[in-house]
């Protein structure tokens, strides 16, 4: 801290523990700000595009993670500086609000710092870069919506969801059958999706995962997969036109929960209370038999005494089923969760086509799939994958496609991707900077160049040349007036993105664009940093 | 030095700091000037921002009464600038850093007649003498607002709302800011409290993602299996708010039931079961669609919700429970006996949403007004709590100006006027007082001198201009201020730069008083535990940790 003196030669104490406190100000504070974001955002650079690379991250309790995805990755890392924590923040943000594009964020905010460092150099006002800044990502938010299109779909022609998805997968590891998996992601969201309200409910969809099998074998299951099996070796494994008892009580003897205590002082009410404890085990197997269930899922586990009695009665059961599931299959099968014996009846009763048990490869590995449900409005992705790691990564990138797909239910309208937005928006800006007088041009031509850093990074990933590539198809752009015009990463031979069929969702860009916007300003305006000198 | 000659007197404890007299006073203003350092930059519209990462995690803000807060200030002479800013905050909510500024800048006009030895109460008397004139002058210049149309209304209270956040993060998107806070407050109505506005924040999205319910709205609360089943959207359902545990448990506690006979045993456990279901029937009875309760709503009765198509949530906050009491006009029952249909609110629609991440339970329509709740989403969470405590100010300044509806020109325009008139005042007075005066008015050029400053303009280039302006015989040029774009001077009032006259009236008086206060200290007595305490860091400063709990920002205290 600056330090005053008094009369007497003694420092001054102003603040609580002053010693202890560093302090940065003005321009070395933006310029140590500014530096922490940039390495944040170096490190993601080289995840972008489909043939970004992946990193390995070890937690402090050994368990290492393989992935791709943005905000997996510095979620991760635990990043302690400050600074570095909104970059982490705000690749969450766009995690929460639209699930992909994570590092893309990043990359575009660490570029639009690193452009201000150069200005603020220069000497000019942060306030004014940020200003620029804000001016400039109206246009660009603008140009976006100029060269985006609407395309049409249905229940029967999700074509072009299904490309929008695999734009997503592309850049994961799972890219090579990412045709399967988008195709999955798509038939998913639309299962549960609300057409009508465009609204989706994700939580509807359950994705599980088991080691074992491969990539491929990973499916979409019109029902709940539930990594349980039946309480009892000798049920059968195979029920056709099951009707589901859900119950969250269990099969025992029901307790008060007042504190209560049985006084036995003779033989006979021994006896009687034993028979009455039998007789609660059969009354309870009976009432499910009555009400006409073919199938108990309870939410805890049961006595031994009332699965041998469940067994020999043909009813068969699975026990210790999760809140979540349960609530699953309740949604599923239109069944009712049945919280007491008594009040079990027909109607309360879940109804699905098909209930089985599947065993995988020569591990006893059991899971029970509950298809063919009367309401098919909660579906399951199961993945299947070598190890535990891919099926993890998998999981993310699934995660990532099915949030593509939602958004695109909700809004339609998509831009190219290939890095041909940002040279769009780049030269829009460009364009737009010349008109504003004053000193925020310099700070729009800046923003201009930091968008550049997106299709940059994917020809560097890409292993072209960066700044040939980017040139030529800048310039092509001009020269055909075809906002389509990006990288061409894969080589295939044409950079129309049109032609490619590389889609991005509009909200997806618009809300990158702004978030990183929105940070950005927020990091400039600082200028004094206060902190405890340990750190 | 005279007491070497003598033995000395001991007074006082030993370790005891006495300092006294002239140098006292100096070296107090000195400590005051360091801290308006701290905040000086964050004036205006192009003032900066400070992160403050101290024990209670990282705050990134921009007003005044924030970070003085957060810098925890112990020298006894700073920490009454700190109580300024804060009576400032709740007084009126906005102005922190002018307030904070306008006192530091006295106290440095006041300095050099200490060093040349002015007995400081000659300072303080005119001191006082000045800011009398001064708020009269400001009663006289302010331009009321009142008696116009609503709608005339709301939009010079945008204007207000918006002079208030330029100098914020959010300031970007001031006008649709501002009509968000106009809207809320008018929503509220005259005579409201603000707890009755609730700000709930979402992380994700942009700053333009945020809105504005017309009712409540709040985060959905943990729910148990068979929540999903629930319905989760009515028109004009009924509410009933409870505070109540819906839950099988033991309805006494420590209460034991002995049995002895075991055929006894099955009617306990249907007793205790037809009690919550009695409970539970009697809710459903009473026609209401949306139950809420601030205690637990169980996993048996949210199933038999449920199968009765009805929607309810457990464990609500307390505050957005009363909110919905008073909007929906129901009344928070503590049992369920006797609903009668006047305690059940009502709305016109109810809905579960998605924002971001997050599930919102929002109730719009009500009948009785008087909550509004803004949902506010952002980047990051350091932004959305600065966009909150930038929010907080706007809101301030809108429901004063909403009561009390007179304003003047902002930009430094004010302060130029007053300027100008007490140096034309000091010149009619003989004796001291006028050399005290003038310096008075020199300190209130700060405002625009600071304003300049940090935008980086030429101060002295804009404030010569001012002061012309402000001189000319006609008056006209009274409302002229900086104009932080181009860094000349601009008609503010014109170009709606406007702030509510009773924020620069309080802060004058605020600061002038604080002014005051530490010129007429000339002896610290600081006795030997408090000094070891805030020196010695090292020696785990036990104070600082008794001190319990501080305050988590601003939002902690406005329950």
């Amino acid at each position: 801290m600056a330090l005053a003196f008094d009369e007497y030669g003694r420092p001054f104490i102003i603040i609580r523990e002053q010693e202890q406190k560093s302090r940065v100000r003005g321009l070395d504070a933006q310029k140590a700000n500014i530096l922490a974001a940039k390495s944040v955002a170096r490190i993601l650079r080289t995840s972008l595009g489909p043939k970004g690379m992946d990193k390995m991250l070890q937690s402090s309790d050994g368990d290492v993670t393989i992935t791709n995805d943005g905000a997996t990755i510095l979620e991760q890392m635990e990043v302690e500086n400050q600074i570095g924590k909104l970059m982490v923040e705000l690749s969450r943000s766009q995690d929460y609000e639209i699930g992909d594009g994570t590092t893309g964020v990043v990359v575009t905010a660490g570029a639009l710092l690193e452009q201000a460092e150069v200005l603020l150099e220069r000497g000019i006002h942060p306030i004014r870069v940020a200003e620029g800044y804000e001016m400039a990502s109206k246009i660009a938010v603008d140009t976006l919506t100029k060269i985006s299109t609407k395309f049409e779909y249905d229940i029967f022609n999700f074509e072009p969801l299904v490309q929008t998805c695999m734009t997503t997968l592309s850049s994961k590891i799972v890219g090579r059958c990412k045709r399967d998996l988008a195709e999955i992601a798509v038939k998913a969201v639309l299962a549960v999706a609300d057409l009508d309200r465009r609204d989706v409910n994700l939580d509807l969809i359950k994705v599980e995962g088991k080691v074992g099998g491969r990539l491929e074998d990973t499916e979409l299951v019109y029902g709940i997969v539930v990594d349980k099996d039946m309480s009892h070796p000798q049920m059968p494994k195979h029920i056709e036109d099951a009707k589901i008892a859900i119950l969250t009580c269990p099969f025992e003897p029901p307790k008060p929960k007042t504190k209560h205590k049985v006084d036995i002082d003779s033989v006979e009410k021994f006896e009687a209370l034993r028979e009455q404890e039998k007789k609660y085990f059969d009354d309870m197997v009976q009432q499910c038999k009555d009400v006409g269930a073919t199938l108990v899922i309870c939410q805890w586990g049961f006595d031994d005494e009332a699965n041998h009695l469940l067994m020999h009665r043909g009813l068969p059961a699975v026990r210790w089923v999760g809140g979540v599931e349960l609530e699953l299959i309740a949604i599923a099968t239109g069944g009712r969760i049945v919280p007491r014996f008594q009040e079990l009846t027909a109607d309360k009763l879940g109804k699905a086509g098909l209930v089985r048990e599947k065993s995988f490869g020569t591990t006893k590995d059991r899971m029970l799939y509950i298809e063919e449900c009367a309401n098919s409005k909660a579906v399951t992705i199961f993945i299947r994958g070598g190890n535990k790691m891919m099926i993890e990564e998998t999981k993310r990138s699934v995660h990532d496609a099915l949030c593509v797909a939602r958004n695109l239910i909700r809004d339609n309208s998509i831009v190219y991707g290939g890095g041909s937005a940002e040279i769009a928006i780049s030269l829009a800006v460009e364009a737009a900077a010349d008109k504003i007088p004053g000193v925020e041009q310099y700070a729009m031509r800046a923003f201009a160049d930091a968008l550049d850093a997106v299709p940059m990074a994917l020809a560097e990933n890409s292993g072209l040349q960066p700044i040939d590539t980017l040139t030529a198809v800048k310039a092509q752009q001009v020269k055909e007036n075809n906002p389509y015009l990006g990288i061409d990463c894969n080589d295939v031979g044409t950079n129309d993105m049109q032609q490619q069929n590389v889609f991005e969702t509009l909200i997806g860009k618009k809300q990158q664009i702004q978030l990183a916007t929105q940070v950005v300003k927020m990091i400039l305006k600082i200028d004094d940093v206060i902190t405890p000198s340990a750190f | 030095m005279s007491n070497m000659l003598q033995p000395q007197i001991i007074l006082l404890k030993e370790g005891t700091d006495t300092s006294q007299g002239k140098p006292q006073l100096i070296s107090n203003i000195n400590a005051c000037m360091a801290v308006v350092d701290a905040v000086r930059t964050t004036l205006g519209p192009r003032g900066m921002d400070k992160l403050i990462h101290g024990d209670k995690g990282v705050t990134i803000s921009n007003d005044g009464a924030t970070i003085m807060k957060l810098l925890d200030i112990v020298h006894p002479a700073a920490k009454i600038l700190v109580d300024i800013a804060k009576s400032q905050d709740s007084e009126v909510g906005d102005g922190t850093t002018t307030v904070v500024l306008l006192a530091g800048e006295f106290l440095r006009e006041a300095k050099p007649f200490v060093e040349d030895g002015v007995h400081p109460q000659l300072i303080i008397r005119s001191f006082r003498a000045a800011v009398q004139l001064a708020v009269q002058k400001i009663k006289e210049l302010a331009i009321s607002i009142e008696g116009k149309s609503l709608e005339e209304k709301k939009s010079l209270l945008e204007r207000c709302a918006a002079t208030t956040l330029s100098s914020k993060l959010v300031g970007g998107e001031k006008e649709f800011f501002a009509k968000m806070v106009v809207d809320a407050v008018t929503q509220l109505g005259e005579e409201s409290r603000l707890s009755m506005l609730g700000i709930k924040k979402v992380q994700g999205g942009t700053m333009r993602d945020s809105f504005l319910v017309n009712g409540v709205a709040f985060k959905k609360t943990f729910s148990y299996a068979g929540f999903e089943q629930q319905p989760k959207s009515f028109d004009n359902p009924k509410i009933l708010l409870l505070n109540l545990e819906l839950e099988l448990k033991s309805e006494k506690e420590n209460a034991e039931v002995r049995l002895s006979d075991p055929t006894q045993y099955q009617s306990i456990v249907d007793a205790e079961w037809n009690i919550i279901y009695d409970k539970l029937d009697k809710c459903v009875k009473s026609g209401a669609k949306i139950v809420l309760s601030r205690l637990a709503i169980g996993d048996l009765a949210t199933q038999y919700f449920a199968d009765r198509d009805v929607f309810c949530a457990g464990r609500v906050m307390e505050e957005d429970l009363h909110r919905v009491a008073s909007a929906t006009g129901g009344a928070v029952q503590t049992t369920v006996n006797n609903v009668v249909p006047e305690v059940l609110g009502i709305c016109e629609r109810f809905e579960e949403k998605q924002v971001g991440n997050e599930r919102f339970n929002i109730f719009s329509g009500c009948p009785a007004g008087h909550t509004a709740t803004i949902v506010l989403r952002g980047g990051a969470d350091q932004f959305i709590e600065e966009a909150e405590r930038s929010l907080h100010d706007a809101i301030m300044i809108v429901r004063r100006a909403y009561k009390n509806s007179t304003v003047v020109a902002g930009g430094g325009a004010i302060d130029m006027e007053i300027s100008r008139y007490l140096r034309q005042h000091a010149r009619t007075i003989a004796g001291k007082s006028q050399l005290f005066i003038n310096s008075y008015a020199k300190a209130l050029e700060v405002i625009p001198r600071q304003l300049c400053d940090n935008a980086g303009f030429d101060a002295t280039d804009v404030l010569n201009k001012l002061r012309q302006k402000h001189a000319l015989a006609t008056g006209e040029g009274a409302l002229f201020g900086v104009e932080i774009n181009t860094g000349g001077i601009v008609d503010t009032f014109a170009n709606f730069v406007w702030e509510p006259a009773v924020v620069k009236i309080n802060a004058l008086t605020a600061a002038t008083e604080a002014a005051c206060l530490i010129l007429s200290v000339d002896e610290t007595i600081r006795n030997p535990k408090s000094e070891s305490a805030e020196g010695g860091g090292a020696g785990m400063g036990g104070r600082g940790r008794g001190r319990g709990m501080p305050g988590r920002g601003r939002g902690m205290r406005r329950r």
